[in-house]
C-alpha cells in the first residue's frame, strides 16, 4: 500500500500529516468516487458504508472527508429521496464526520476535525434548509441522523444555525413537530431546541407561538414531574432558555397557561425523603424557573418592573410559598441547595411588594399543636443551620421582609420582650413555642453560656434588618434591659451594651488564640458592628446610649488603630466613631460631639483616623467591582456534577486576594455599602464643624463686662480678673488642641496648605505611597528570591559542567587506553601470523578482495532496484486508475490485463536474475 | 382562565401605521402617542365574550420594518385571525396593501380570516385614504374591514372582536379543524366542543363590519 500513495491530498499537504494521513486521503477519495461515479447501487452503498466507519474512526479520515466529502453527499441527500438506504448511510456519515473522535494522546493545538466539518457545513444555509427539509422523511433513523446532525452544527456554530432557521420558512415549525414524535426523536429535539433558544429571543418567541409551553409541560407531566429522569431536566433546561429575560413569552405563560403547571413541579410527592441527584437537578431547574419569573424581563424592558410585580404577584396567588416553604424550611431531606434556592425564591418574591409580605407573614408551618410562623423558623434556620450558604439566604429573606416595611419590622421588633433569666439560659431546643422575639434574643446573648458568638453574630444580622431605618424600632430595642449573667454582681444592662461587650469578645477570643484572623472569627465582629453602625444611624439616642458607658468610646478608639483587626473591621469601627459625632446630640460634657472629636484628634489623630476609612473603601468588600455572584443556569453539563452548587464555604476567595470571610460581601449589601460611603463626607463635614466652633467654656456676656451697680473697684478687678483667668486657661487649651492639629497637619506630608481638599489627597497619596511601598518591597522580595534561586542554579550548573569535563577526560583517558590495547593486540596478532607463516611471503587476501567487490555490486544493485520499485508503483497506481474507470465504463478488466500480466512480469524476473 | 376557544392572531402592516397602539388599546385599554419601534414580535393577551362564549385572543404584535419580514413570517401560519392595518393619512401604506396581502395568502393558513383596518379615523383633515377605496379593497380581497382610531379606541374592541366572530362562525360551518393545532385555534378546557353548536348561530357581529 505504500507503495501506491503517489498521491498526495490537498488536506495532507496543507497540515502536513505523515503517511498514513494521505493514504486516508487517497481511500476517502475514492470511496467519495465510487459514492458519486459508480452504478452498481450495491457497490455504492458498501462504499458508504465503508466511509462511515473510517470516518467514525480516524481523524485523518474527518479531515479528508471535510476536504472533499460534504459536495457528494448533499447531492446524495438531495438527489435521491427514494432511496432510503442510501440517505440513511449519507446522514450517519454526516454524523460521523461532525462527532470528535476522543484522542487522548493527540496535542491539544491539533487541528480538530470534527470541528473543522461542522463549520463548513454550516457556513451554506442551503445546506441547513436541506437537512430541515429531511425532518419530515418517514424513515426513523432519517429523522434520527438529522436532528443528531442538527444538534453538533448548533453546538458548534450556535449563531450562524440560528440565523440560518430563522430565515427558512416553517423551519422552526418543523422542529416544534418533532416534539411529538416517538421518545427518541422527542428527546433528541429537546437537547436540539435548547440549543436553537439559548439568547436568541425572536426564536424563543416563536417556539412559544408554535405551542411550545404545553408541549414542555405534558412532556413533564408525562415523565412524572421532578420524579423523572433528564428529560424532565431537559425539559426545564428548554422552559428557562424560553422565558429568561423574555417578558413576552412571560406575559404569555402568565396569561395563556398560568403558572401552576410550574409550580406543582415543586410538589413533592410520593417519596419525600428520597432525593435522588436527579430529582435534586430537576427541583433546582424548576426553582430557577420561579427565580426567572421574578426577574422579569431584559434590562432594557421598560414595562419591565410592572411584569415582574405581576409575575410575583400571581405566583403568590397560586400558593407559590406552601411549596417554596416546604423545600427551603419544612423539609428535613431537602439537599442544602434546594433549600438555599427556595429561600431564594421566597426572598425575591416578599421584596418591595406589599401583599406577598402579609402573605408571608400569616404564613404558618407544621401541624396543631406544634405551628409556628414560618418566619420563626426561618430565623431558627439562620441561628442553627451549620451552611454558611443556608444562614446567607435565610439572612436574605429578612432582609427583603425588612426592606420597606416599617409595618413588618415594628411587628417584628414588639415580640423583642426579654425574658427572666433562667428562660433566656434555656436549652435552644426548647425554642418552639417562643416567640420571634424571644428566640432573637435568646439567640444573642446565647455566647454568653458556651462562648460561642457566631450564633449571636447571626441574631444581630437579623437584628439589623430590624432596625435599618426605623426610628421607632432603634428606640424601642434601646429600651431592652437584660438581666445580668450573675444577677448578684450588677443590675441589668441594655442590649446594646451587651453587644458592645461581645464586640470585645470577639477581638479577645481571636488574641487567645494567637492567630491574628481565622476564618472562623473574621466576620463576627464586622457583623456586630454593621448592627451598632445600623442603630446608631439616625438615632442620637442610640449614640448617646452607646457612650453612656465611658469604656466603650475607649474600646472603640483601640479597635480602630488595632493592628491585629482586619481593615474592614477598623474601617466599621471608625465608622461607628463617626456616627458617635454626626448624631451626637448630647450637651452633656464629656460625652457630646466635641469630646469624641478631641479623643479622635489626641489619640488617633484626624489623618489617620480618615485613613481607616479609606482602606476600607479600597477593600474588596466596598469596592464598585463587587457584583452580586450570577449563578450560573443549570445545563446539561453544569449539573453533571453536582460540586458545582457548593456552599460558600468551599468557594476559592483567593482569587481576589481577600482577608475578608466570603459570608461578608453577602451580608454587606449594596445599600449598607452605599450608607457607609455617605457617612464619610458626613463625618468630616461634622468634624469641621465641631472644631470651627468650639465651645467656649467661658461664656462671654458683655454686660457683665461693665461695672455693676453698687460694686466696688476692687470687686470688679477680681471680678475681671478671674474672668481674664478662666479665658486664658482657654486660651492656653486652644493653643495645645492648635499645635496637635497643625502637628497632625505636618504628618500628612509638610504640605503647608490647610485646603480640605488637599489634606484628604495627602490622606489618599499616603495610602496610595504605602500601597506602593507595600508594593515594592514585596517586588524586591521577589527579585531576591530570584536572585538567590539563579545563583542556587548558576552553581549547580557549574557543578554539572565540571563533572561533565571530568567524564569526558575520563572518557578519553578510558578510549586511549583501549586504542593503544588494541594497537599493541594488532601488533600481536601480526607478530603471531609472521611467525605462524614462519618468514614466508604471504599471498594477497583473494578472499577479502572477493568480498568486498561483492558488497560493492549488491549495493548498486539494491539502488536500481528500489527505483525499479517507485517506477513499478506509479505504473500500478495508474493500472488501478484506468480499471477502475474500465470498470465504470463497463469493460472486463480482468480480460483485458490478461496479456499484460505477462509483460509485468518481466521486470520481476529480471530482478531476479540480477540478484 | 377557562375559555371555550382560543384564537391566535397576528397584527400586520407597514411600520408606524399603529399597530401596537391598536393592540395596547385592546389590551390596556390605553393610549400611547409615543411608541417605540416594535422589534420582532410583541405579544398581548386578552379575554373577550362572543354571544356569551368566553374565548381567549392571544396577539401578536409584529414589527413592520422590512428587515423584520423574515422573522414575523414565521407566526403567518399558525394564527387564525389576522388584522391588516394601514394609515388613512399615508397613501403609500394603502399602496402596499397587496404586498401584504400576497405575503399573507403565501404563507399562512388559507382559512385566516383577515380584517381589512385603516387607522386614525381620528385624522380626518389629514386623510389620504376614503373610506370607500378601503371598502372596496376589502370587498375584492374578501376582507373584513373597519376604519377604526387607537387614540380615541374607536372600533378598537369591534376590530378585533369582529375579526373573533368571523372565526367563530368559520368554525361552525365546518372550515377549520380545530383539532390540528396548526389553524390557530385551540378549544378550551371548559365546555366540549361543538355541543351547543344549534345555538352558535348568531353570533355577535357588532361594529360596522362588511365583507
Amino acid at each position: 500500500m505504500d507503495l501506491v500513495s503517489g498521491y498526495k491530498g490537498m488536506v495532507g499537504l496543507v497540515f502536513g500529516n505523515d503517511n498514513s494521513g494521505s493514504n486516508e486521503d487517497s481511500y476517502v477519495e475514492r470511496l467519495l468516487d465510487r459514492i458519486s461515479n459508480g452504478v452498481l447501487p450495491d457497490d455504492r452503498r458498501n462504499a458508504m458504508a465503508e466511509l462511515q466507519s473510517v470516518v467514525a474512526e480516524s481523524r485523518g479520515a474527518q479531515l479528508a472527508f471535510g476536504a472533499m466529502g460534504f459536495p457528494v453527499l448533499m447531492g446524495v441527500l438531495k438527489e435521491e429521496r427514494d432511496d432510503v438506504e442510501m440517505i440513511r448511510g449519507a446522514l450517519e456519515t454526516l454524523v460521523s464526520a461532525l462527532t470528535p473522535i476522543d484522542h487522548a494522546k493527540g496535542p491539544q493545538n491539533e487541528v480538530q476535525p470534527a470541528l473543522m466539518n461542522t463549520d463548513l457545513l454550516s457556513r451554506e444555509a442551503e445546506n441547513i434548509s436541506l437537512l430541515l427539509s429531511l425532518l419530515s422523511e418517514e424513515d426513523f433513523y432519517v429523522r434520527y441522523y438529522t436532528l443528531q446532525i442538527l444538534t453538533a452544527l448548533l453546538t458548534n456554530s450556535q449563531n450562524r444555525l440560528q440565523e440560518a432557521i430563522l430565515t427558512i420558512p416553517r423551519g422552526i415549525t418543523r422542529l416544534m413537530d418533532m416534539l411529538m414524535d416517538r421518545e427518541v426523536i422527542r428527546n433528541e429535539a429537546l437537547l436540539l431546541l435548547t440549543h436553537l433558544t439559548r439568547e436568541a429571543e425572536e426564536i424563543q418567541k416563536i417556539l412559544v407561538f408554535e405551542g411550545a409551553f404545553e408541549k414542555i409541560f405534558s412532556i413533564i407531566k408525562e415523565e412524572g414531574g421532578s420524579e423523572g429522569g433528564v428529560v424532565v431536566q431537559d425539559c426545564l433546561e428548554l422552559l428557562n432558555n424560553l422565558l429568561r429575560k423574555n417578558a413576552s413569552n412571560q406575559v404569555l405563560l402568565r396569561e395563556t397557561l398560568g403558572f401552576d403547571a410550574i409550580i406543582s413541579i415543586l410538589k413533592l410527592r410520593g417519596s419525600s425523603y428520597s432525593f435522588t441527584q436527579q430529582k435534586t437537578i430537576n427541583l433546582l431547574s424548576a426553582l430557577e424557573t420561579i427565580n426567572l419569573l421574578l426577574m422579569g424581563g431584559s434590562e432594557s424592558d421598560p414595562g419591565k418592573d410592572t411584569n415582574k410585580l405581576t409575575n410575583r404577584t400571581v405566583l403568590v396567588q397560586n400558593k407559590v410559598f406552601d411549596y417554596l416553604l416546604l423545600l427551603g424550611v419544612e423539609s428535613q431531606w431537602a439537599p442544602i441547595p434546594v433549600r438555599c434556592a427556595a429561600l431564594r425564591c421566597i426572598a425575591d418574591l416578599i421584596v418591595g411588594h406589599p401583599k406577598n409580605l402579609d402573605t408571608l407573614s400569616s404564613k404558618v408551618l407544621g401541624e396543631e399543636p406544634q405551628v409556628e410562623p414560618a418566619l420563626n423558623s426561618i430565623l431558627r434556620i439562620i441561628l442553627r443551620t451549620s451552611s454558611a450558604q443556608e444562614f446567607i439566604e435565610a439572612d436574605h429573606v429578612f432582609k427583603s421582609f425588612c426592606e420597606r416595611n416599617s409595618d413588618g419590622q415594628t411587628m417584628l421588633a414588639s415580640t423583642l420582650i426579654p425574658q427572666p433569666y433562667s428562660m433566656t439560659n434555656a436549652p435552644i431546643e426548647e425554642d418552639v413555642r417562643m416567640s420571634f422575639g424571644s428566640m432573637l434574643l435568646h439567640g444573642l446573648t446565647l455566647g454568653e453560656s458556651d462562648g460561642d458568638l457566631e450564633t449571636c453574630c447571626r441574631a444581630a444580622s437579623v437584628l439589623s434588618h430590624v432596625l435599618r431605618d426605623n426610628i421607632q424600632c432603634k428606640e424601642r430595642v434601646l429600651r431592652i434591659e437584660l438581666e445580668s449573667p450573675t444577677p448578684s454582681l450588677g443590675a441589668s444592662e441594655p442590649l446594646m451594651h451587651r453587644m458592645v461587650k461581645y464586640l470585645a469578645l470577639a477581638s479577645n477570643m481571636k488574641n487567645k488564640d494567637g492567630k491574628t484572623s481565622t476564618k472562623e472569627n473574621s466576620y463576627v465582629q464586622p457583623i456586630i458592628l454593621k448592627l451598632l453602625v445600623t442603630w446608631l444611624a439616625d438615632c442620637p439616642n442610640a449614640a448617646q446610649c452607646f457612650l453612656a458607658s465611658r469604656p466603650h468610646l475607649t474600646y472603640l478608639l483601640e479597635l480602630v488603630s488595632n493592628p491585629s483587626a482586619t481593615t474592614c473591621t477598623r474601617g466599621l469601627a471608625a465608622v461607628l466613631l463617626g456616627e458617635c459625632v454626626i448624631y451626637n446630640k448630647s450637651g452633656e460634657s464629656g460625652k457630646d460631639a466635641f469630646t469624641v472629636v478631641d479623643a479622635i484628634s489626641q489619640k488617633i489623630g484626624l489623618t489617620s483616623y480618615f485613613l481607616k476609612f479609606d482602606e476600607m473603601m479600597k477593600s474588596f468588600l466596598f469596592s464598585p467591582v463587587k457584583t452580586t455572584k450570577l449563578h450560573k443556569p443549570l445545563t446539561r453539563s453544569a449539573a453533571a456534577s453536582m460540586e458545582e452548587i457548593e456552599d460558600v464555604d468551599e468557594q476559592d476567595s483567593s482569587d481576589h486576594k481577600n482577608e475578608d470571610h466570603p459570608i461578608l460581601s453577602s451580608i454587606f449589601d449594596s445599600h449598607f455599602v452605599n450608607f457607609v460611603k455617605s457617612l464619610e463626607g458626613n463625618v468630616r463635614e461634622t468634624i469641621v464643624d465641631v472644631y470651627s466652633r468650639p465651645k467656649s467654656e467661658v461664656a462671654v456676656v458683655p454686660a457683665e463686662l461693665e461695672l455693676k451697680r453698687g460694686e466696688s473697684d476692687k470687686d470688679y478687678i477680681e471680678r475681671l480678673k478671674s474672668f481674664v483667668q478662666k479665658q486664658c486657661s482657654e486660651i492656653q487649651n486652644l493653643l495645645g488642641r492648635n499645635a496637635t492639629l497643625a502637628e497632625n497637619l505636618a504628618k500628612t506630608g509638610g504640605s503647608v496648605s490647610s485646603q480640605p481638599e488637599q489634606r484628604t489627597s495627602g490622606g489618599f497619596d499616603r495610602v496610595q505611597a504605602e500601597t506602593l511601598r507595600r508594593d515594592l518591597q514585596e517586588a524586591s522580595q521577589r527579585i531576591e528570591m530570584l536572585k538567590a534561586e539563579k545563583a542556587k542554579i548558576e552553581s549547580e550548573a557549574s557543578m554539572y559542567q565540571n563533572l561533565a569535563g571530568k567524564m569526558e577526560s575520563d572518557l578519553k583517558s578510558l578510549s586511549d587506553a583501549y586504542n593503544s590495547l588494541e594497537q599493541a593486540n594488532f601488533h600481536l596478532e601480526k607478530e603471531v601470523k609472521a611467525l605462524k607463516s614462519g618468514g614466508a611471503s604471504t599471498p594477497p587476501d583473494v578472499e577479502a578482495i572477493k568480498a568486498e567487490a561483492r558488497e560493492e555490486a549488491q549495493k548498486e544493485s539494491e539502488a536500481e532496484l528500489n527505483d525499479l520499485l517507485v517506477c513499478l508503483g506509479q505504473e500500478q497506481s495508474r493500472v488501478e486508475k484506468l480499471s477502475a474507470r474500465l470498470l465504470e465504463l463497463g469493460e472486463d478488466v480482468d480480460k483485458l490485463l490478461e496479456g499484460v500480466g505477462d509483460d509485468m512480469g518481466l521486470p520481476e524476473d529480471s530482478e531476479k536474475e540480477e540478484d | 382562565m377557562s375559555y371555550d376557544y382560543l384564537f391566535k392572531y397576528i397584527i400586520i402592516g407597514d411600520t408606524g401605521v399603529g399597530k401596537s397602539c391598536l393592540l395596547l388599546q385592546f389590551t390596556d385599554k390605553r393610549f400611547q402617542p409615543v411608541h417605540d419601534l416594535t422589534i420582532g414580535v410583541e405579544f398581548g393577551a386578552r379575554m373577550v365574550t362572543i354571544d356569551t362564549r368566553p374565548i381567549k385572543l392571544q396577539i401578536w404584535d409584529t414589527a413592520g420594518q422590512e428587515s423584520f419580514r423574515s422573522i414575523t413570517r414565521s407566526y403567518y401560519r399558525g394564527a387564525a385571525g389576522a388584522l391588516l392595518v394601514y394609515d388613512i393619512t399615508r397613501r403609500e401604506t394603502f399602496n402596499h396593501l397587496a404586498s401584504w396581502l400576497e405575503d399573507a395568502r403565501q404563507h399562512a393558513n388559507p382559512n385566516m380570516s383577515i380584517m381589512l383596518i385603516g387607522n386614525k379615523c381620528d385624522l380626518a383633515h389629514r386623510r389620504a385614504v376614503t373610506k370607500e377605496e378601503g371598502e372596496q379593497f376589502a370587498r375584492e380581497n374578501g376582507l373584513l374591514f373597519l376604519e377604526a382610531s387607537a387614540r380615541t379606541a374607536q372600533n378598537v374592541e369591534e376590530a378585533f372582536i369582529g375579526t373573533a366572530g368571523k372565526i367563530l362562525q368559520n368554525i361552525q360551518d365546518g372550515v377549520f379543524d380545530v383539532s390540528n393545532e396548526s389553524s390557530g385555534i385551540k378549544v378550551g378546557y371548559g365546555r366540549p366542543q361543538g355541543a351547543s353548536g344549534a345555538r352558535d348561530g348568531t353570533v355577535a357581529q357588532r361594529g360596522g363590519c362588511c365583507g
